[in-house]
């Protein structure tokens, strides 16, 4: 009977190769520079096909993460795994594209020479002129390396780190450098390749980037993971609204202070403004003390507004 | 990683700089020291004429400039810069980096040997046997695999402003006291000494046994093997030590 036999079939497939296994997969790991915990019993796992953002503040341990992730630096403690397998092997397996902000050029090359030699290194490349075309170079392929602006050079790192027919894409800041049309352009790209089934994973401190393109967003501060889910749920979970309004007459502090459902407060002058984890409850208990707010607002917190919201409120915590 | 040496290769044969203190430099300084010497008389302990001893110092020097200067300041520059970083992202295997680099040098550093051969017996009429020109040759090819790997510790040993100074110390150093620009005869007795324990005299030495049809020294050949083991190790400790903290 055909069916039995497919589904037989499907559970051997999926005991010789487990369909759970992570792209990548952290398990506590740790990295200590002296007395600073880079990367401090970091856990997650990337599953196939997410197009994933990682964001932090300077410092937060980002550019360490995708050292470790990539192989480049060893954890003091942990595992690391890409595929399945340690780092390097699944680099050498060609599963893995990667650009670092860190990863110079070499000089006194042009454009299509480095790339032909990426595209040489890739156990499965692809043509040197599709590369080019893709990362918009095909007009400066004859131009030397050392003759490029930052923006023209990220995009050589780009077609490096896409030069073939990788599983896998890690990028570190990758729109640094490049003007609002560029970086536009990168991210059609890069989305093109998120279409493919890849799985992108990039740190940016363009909160913009990661809301319009990620599909989940790792929020990191002093190395441990702070936040984790789409940009919609890390904006609900920082406190989804803002509310603003003025006050004429007497303020009421203790009030407004205990309104239902406020992540924060901030009253000066007459103008007061609120965060709200729940907005329309908390307009409809202010309507209930009775006060008559002028200059109603509510608006939606950005990402870039929830992201600091998220690391201050842990700043304090810790502090 | 043929790939890769293709494009080193590439990038050397572009640095006029590069191309002419290791292939035509050599040449120049022959013609300097040797081109109106006296070519009847010898050259004291050796019975080869001064051009002859000349040719064989020269040589050395040449292939001692490719594989030393271009190496150790690229890769000191390629570490900062982060291309060795760069590379660690790809399939090439981590000491391909150093054999491209490795293999492109003996690439220039063979013209640069040929040319000052090729200089010597049309000028001064330097006469060999067609086996000992081939032995030369081969004898100052392989041997500057030893300052080939020199070169390549350098890179991982100094950083940034650092490699230039040091490594043209170490080449000048090199030069003179193994007696590749004058001979080490001449030299007080104290300086001989201290001369023929260094790797660029035994290097030398190995040609011009060559030259004089006699088997070459063991004291030269270990002193070569020595330095090379030496040159080697540390150039492996310094680049994993180098992996493990980029």
């Amino acid at each position: 009977m055909p069916p039995a036999r497919a589904v037989t079939m499907n559970a051997m497939t999926t005991t010789a190769a487990p369909a759970t296994t992570p792209v990548v997969g952290f398990e506590h790991v740790s990295k200590v520079y002296g007395r600073v915990r880079a990367v401090d019993g970091l856990s997650l796992a990337l599953r196939p096909g997410e197009t994933v953002a990682l964001l932090g503040p300077n410092g937060a341990g980002k550019s360490t993460t995708l050292d470790l992730l990539l192989g480049l630096k060893r954890p003091d403690s942990g595992t690391v795994r890409v595929f399945g397998t340690g780092p390097r092997e699944a680099i050498v397996a060609g599963r893995v594209g990667a650009m670092l902000q860190s990863g110079g050029l070499t000089d006194e090359v042009t454009v299509a020479e480095l790339v032909r030699l990426g595209c040489a290194l890739h156990p499965r490349p692809y043509p040197v002129a599709d590369v080019l075309a893709r990362a918009g170079l095909t007009g400066i392929a004859d131009r030397k390396v050392d003759k490029l602006s930052g923006g023209q050079a990220q995009r050589v790192r780009f077609a490096l780190a896409t030069a073939g027919d990788s599983d896998l894409i890690v990028l570190d800041e990758p729109t640094t450098g490049m003007d609002v049309s560029a970086r536009r352009a990168f991210w059609a790209t890069l989305r093109e390749q998120a279409d493919r089934g890849r799985t992108v994973l990039f740190a940016t401190h363009y909160l913009e980037e990661a809301d319009a393109i990620a599909d989940r967003v790792l929020v990191l501060h002093r190395g441990r993971l702070l936040a984790d889910g789409t940009a919609a749920e890390i904006k609900a979970r920082a406190g989804a609204r803002r509310i603003s309004f003025d006050l004429a007459g007497d303020i009421d502090r203790a009030a407004l202070h205990a309104l239902p459902f406020l992540a924060s407060i901030d009253v000066s002058g007459r103008t007061v403004r609120i965060r709200s984890t729940d907005a329309d409850a908390t307009v409809h208990a202010l309507y209930g003390l009775g006060v008559r707010p002028r200059n109603l607002e509510v608006t939606g917190l950005g990402l870039e507004q929830a992201f600091v919201a998220i690391t201050e409120a842990e700043e304090a915590k810790q502090s | 990683m043929n790939s890769l040496i293709k494009l080193e290769l590439t990038r050397a044969l572009r640095n006029r700089r590069f191309l002419f203190f290791s292939v035509l430099y050599p040449s120049a300084l022959f013609l300097l020291i040797a081109g109106r010497a006296d070519a009847t008389g010898t050259v004291d302990g050796t019975g080869l004429t001064l051009p002859a001893y000349m040719m064989v110092s020269m040589a050395s020097f040449g292939a001692l400039t490719a594989v030393l200067m271009g190496n150790s300041e690229r890769i000191a520059r390629e570490r900062e810069s982060g291309w060795v970083r760069q590379l660690r992202l790809t399939s090439l295997p981590g000491r391909g980096y150093v054999l491209a680099k490795t293999a492109s040098a003996a690439v220039v550093s063979l013209p640069s040997i040929v040319l000052v051969f090729v200089v010597a017996a049309a000028v001064r009429d330097v006469r060999l046997d067609a086996w000992q020109w081939l032995a030369l040759t081969g004898a100052i090819w392989a041997g500057s695999l030893v300052f080939a790997a020199l070169g390549v510790a350098l890179g991982y040993l100094a950083a940034g402003d650092a490699v230039r100074p040091i490594t043209m110390i170490i080449y000048f150093g090199l030069s003179i006291l193994g007696g590749l620009w004058m001979p080490s005869t001449t030299f007080p007795q104290w300086l001989q000494d201290i001369a023929r324990w260094l790797p660029t005299h035994a290097y030398a030495a190995l040609g011009r046994a060559i030259e004089q049809n006699q088997a070459p020294h063991a004291q030269d050949i270990a002193v070569l093997a020595v330095f090379f083991v030496l040159f080697t190790g540390g150039a492996a400790w310094l680049y994993r030590k180098d992996t493990l903290t980029a």
